[in-house]
């Protein structure tokens, strides 16, 4: 999605195996050590060509901390890099299981308007929708280590469901207690 | 023959201890910190004093005062005595008008652009009133430091948008100071605190000012400072408290309108008594005649709804960082407002933990920012701090229908780029206009406009033929420049957005050109002085990295080129004039480009190495 010209993918550039099982304290530990090199303040008295190199390279192992450091995301640049399509905009669910949880947390969100408790009735949805987003991630990872891409793809778009309706949620979060 | 070469591993000035600052420009007072006998601490005026009223007068003759001196005209001269102008940093008429704190003003409606303020010294932007600030924190630290200052790290509040942001900078630049790095207050706190307590773990900073509030989640471990999250409110503080303390009075002895100085005279009376009841039961409100008996009770019950927003935006930003109470080993207390004991209470009840207050909550934000100046401007080596912060609101576009599209989300880390692709929808169609926005909300009207462009040139095509890159560049001072490319003929249309709120290059030129002239400076003999220390500071820094890894990383041809590029420019340093040196920084600077980008690859393989090492 960026500008920056990708040689290595997320994963060379900070040092760790192409693979969805990933230490979360090596993976904060490179990004650390890689920001210290070339993070702008580094590079605060230098010449303004010099500071924007360093902003471009910061950028850039931001970029592929954040992609890494989310399930979700890290789930997807996966896919992507084995030459996967993730665009699950046109996905029909047979799965009823998810079905049903789906149609759970739509009515869940669509009550917290009318809540007489907003604020419990969000941490409710949120504890259900983490959940939710928990369980699938798991299953992605088993279809993804076994090689069953099509069992992974279908776990990746109800990720992108259950994430839509979490960033639905804030945005109503917003809306109701006026940040 | 070319310039002095340092002896390997000797900086080319050694011991040569550069003086940069750390100010806090507050809403209420400001102040200016820096390193100074052996350490970190806020600078003083003649008087003894640390903290700076952000007032300004203008007073007849053109006579400006600042301060205290200020303050004290506030009663007599209520129209040109202005206060509390952070809040009017970036902000349109429409955007502030509601404000109750700013009511003693004559705000001038400039439509989109940032409001300004009517004064005898005509209509002023709140950039110019705080310049006014700056440079008189700038005079005060040269003296006491005895020198220039290559730089000042300035404060804002976490949750400042760009356009804040960018008046902010603009106000530096105003006053004639380099800005090594806009900080935010909570993050420039934390480093105040880690250096003390060599904290590890996550922290949440409260910060409660005169006009601002803001929320910070950190994650401290060995002097990284990694911002997870952040949430407030810009327009929440004090000021809201006294406000709420007016309008009990004027309620309970049923007054009707009052004159601006009358108005004055009673916020200040409210201030008074909110201060007071940090240690009384109950304290006397005073105005004219009137007079009403105010006790703590009743106080709380006027600031908790104030206090509930403040809360509401701690559950956000510590939902945002994914941790819950449990996780923050620590709640730091930061700004005026946080000695009001019910804030304390509250928020301690919240996180379940007793707040930390152990630092001065007026001075520690100017302490953080000093420490982080010493460092950028190179006076410290080794125990580095690292601080990695984050962008308090979405930017995004305006999609069909006067919807918000997200480019970039609240809560990552800067510096950050991402692009969007977009398509012509005519037949033919050469031009397009973006608009970006600042925000969370769903429609562009609810978030903050922040630039209208158009883009020309696009070859003309079928509809839905071109690729219009358009790449959005924070940088970490969390500022916005934007640039957009059709990529299938990679037509460049590269366009530099300044914020509708912000100043035009123009307006600062105008005004920095009057500014020199009332303190009589010539404008040639500066702008020369500048490009030679900036062709000075050039030429060290490559040759220094010439010596380290020219050898290692550039042919001997290109040595060669840049040598000979350089040569010409140390030439032009002694002889030519400031056009001539400017051209030359930039030949230099282009023939350097590559061996700059080849440095940082190698030190990133450096690092990477270093810690696979390190795991063996």
């Amino acid at each position: 999605m960026t500008e920056i010209d990708h040689r290595d993918d997320h994963f060379a550039l900070l040092g760790l195996p192409r693979q969805f099982d990933l230490d979360q304290g090596a993976l904060t530990a490179a990004y650390r050590e890689l920001q210290r090199s070339v993070h702008p303040d580094r590079y605060a008295g230098k010449s303004e060509r010099e500071r924007r190199i360093a902003v471009q390279k910061s950028s850039q192992i931001n970029e592929a901390y954040d992609t890494l450091k989310s399930l979700t995301r890290r789930a997807a640049y996966l896919l992507k890099l084995s030459g996967h399509s993730v665009d699950g905009s046109n996905t029909s669910f047979t799965d009823s299981n998810f079905l049903m949880q789906q149609i759970t947390l739509r009515e869940e969100l669509a009550e917290l308007e009318g809540a007489s408790d907003p604020e419990a009735a969000l941490d409710a949805f949120y504890r259900d929708v983490d959940g939710a987003i928990a369980e699938h991630t798991a299953a992605f990872q088993r279809g993804f280590e076994d090689g069953d891409y099509a069992a992974a793809k279908d776990e990746y778009a109800k990720l992108q469901f259950l994430e839509k309706l979490r960033s639905e949620a804030e945005r109503k979060e917003g809306e109701l207690l006026d940040y | 023959m070319l310039m002095q070469i340092a002896e390997p591993g000797q900086s080319p000035e050694p011991h040569q201890r550069k003086l940069a600052v750390g100010i806090d420009l507050g809403t209420t007072n400001s102040l200016v910190a820096s390193f100074r006998n052996g350490r970190l601490q806020t600078l003083r005026d003649a008087a003894g004093e640390q903290l700076l009223p952000s007032v300004v007068y203008y007073g007849e003759n053109a006579r400006v005062l600042v301060g205290k001196e200020a303050e004290a005209m506030a009663a007599a001269d209520p129209a040109n005595t202005l206060a509390s102008v952070k809040r009017l940093m970036g902000r349109s008429y429409n955007d502030v008008t509601l404000s109750p704190a700013l009511s003693t003003y004559d705000l001038v409606d400039c439509g989109e652009d940032m409001v300004k303020l009517q004064t005898r010294a005509g209509a002023l932007s709140p950039v110019q009133v705080s310049a006014e600030i700056l440079k008189v924190l700038a005079a005060r630290a040269q003296e006491s430091l005895g020198g220039e200052l290559v730089g000042a790290v300035i404060t804002v509040p976490a949750y400042f948008d760009d356009a804040q942001r960018q008046a902010t900078k603009d106000a530096a630049r105003l006053a004639g100071l380099k800005v090594l790095r806009l900080l935010n207050e909570p993050t420039a706190a934390a480093v105040a605190y880690g250096l003390d307590e060599k904290e590890e773990g996550a922290i949440a900073v409260f910060d409660l000012g005169g006009g601002t509030f803001d929320i910070s989640v950190l994650q401290l471990s060995k002097g990284v400072f990694e911002v997870l999250s952040t949430g407030g409110d810009s327009a929440l503080g004090g000021d809201d408290f006294d406000q709420a303390i007016a309008a009990w009075f004027m309620q309970s002895v049923g007054l009707g309108e009052l004159s601006a100085v009358e108005r004055r005279q009673l916020l200040t009376a409210c201030r008074a008594a909110k201060e007071g009841l940090s240690d009384a039961e109950q304290v006397d409100v005073a105005l004219g005649q009137h007079l009403l008996s105010l006790t703590r009770e009743v106080f709380n019950d006027l600031v908790d709804p104030l206090i509930d927003k403040a809360i509401r935006a701690c559950k956000r930003a510590l939902r945002d960082a994914r941790l819950s109470h449990d996780d923050i080993q620590n709640v730091v207390m930061v700004g005026g407002s946080t000695r009001v004991p019910r804030v304390r209470e509250r928020v301690g009840q919240w996180f379940g933990r007793e707040p930390l207050v152990d630092i001065d909550p007026d001075t520690v934000v100017a302490i953080g920012a000093a420490s982080q100046a010493e460092q950028l401007a190179g006076n410290r080596s080794g125990e580095d701090t690292l601080l990695l912060d984050v962008i308090p609101l979405s930017l995004g576009v305006e999609t069909m229908g006067g919807l918000t599209e997200k480019i970039i989300h609240r809560n990552t880390t800067i510096p950050v780029a991402m692009a969007q692709e977009f398509t012509t929808f005519k037949d033919g169609q050469t031009a397009m206009a973006i608009h970006v926005v600042q925000g969370e909300r769903e429609l562009v009207d609810d978030c903050r406009s922040l630039a209208k462009f158009e883009l020309r040139g696009i070859p003309p095509m079928v509809a839905g033929a071109a690729r219009i890159k358009v790449t959005f560049q924070v940088d970490a001072d969390g500022l916005l420049q934007v640039s957009a490319r059709e990529e299938t003929t990679g037509t460049e249309s590269q366009v530099q957005v300044k914020p509708a709120y912000g100043l035009s290059d123009t307006d600062i030129a105008d005004m920095l050109t009057s500014s020199y002239a009332a303190a009589g400076e010539d404008k040639e003999a500066r702008a020369l002085r500048e490009q030679q220390v900036e062709a000075e500071a050039l030429l060290q820094a490559l040759s220094a990295a010439l010596l380290a890894d020219g050898e290692a990383l550039l042919s001997e041809d290109e040595q060669k080129d840049l040598l000979s590029k350089m040569e010409v420019l140390h030439q032009q340093k002694q002889d030519g004039s400031a056009a001539d040196i400017a051209r030359h920084i930039e030949i230099v600077g282009a023939a350097s480009e590559a061996f700059a980008e080849r440095r940082m690859d190698a030190s990133i393989k450096k690092a990477l190495a270093g810690r696979q090492v390190d795991e063996i």
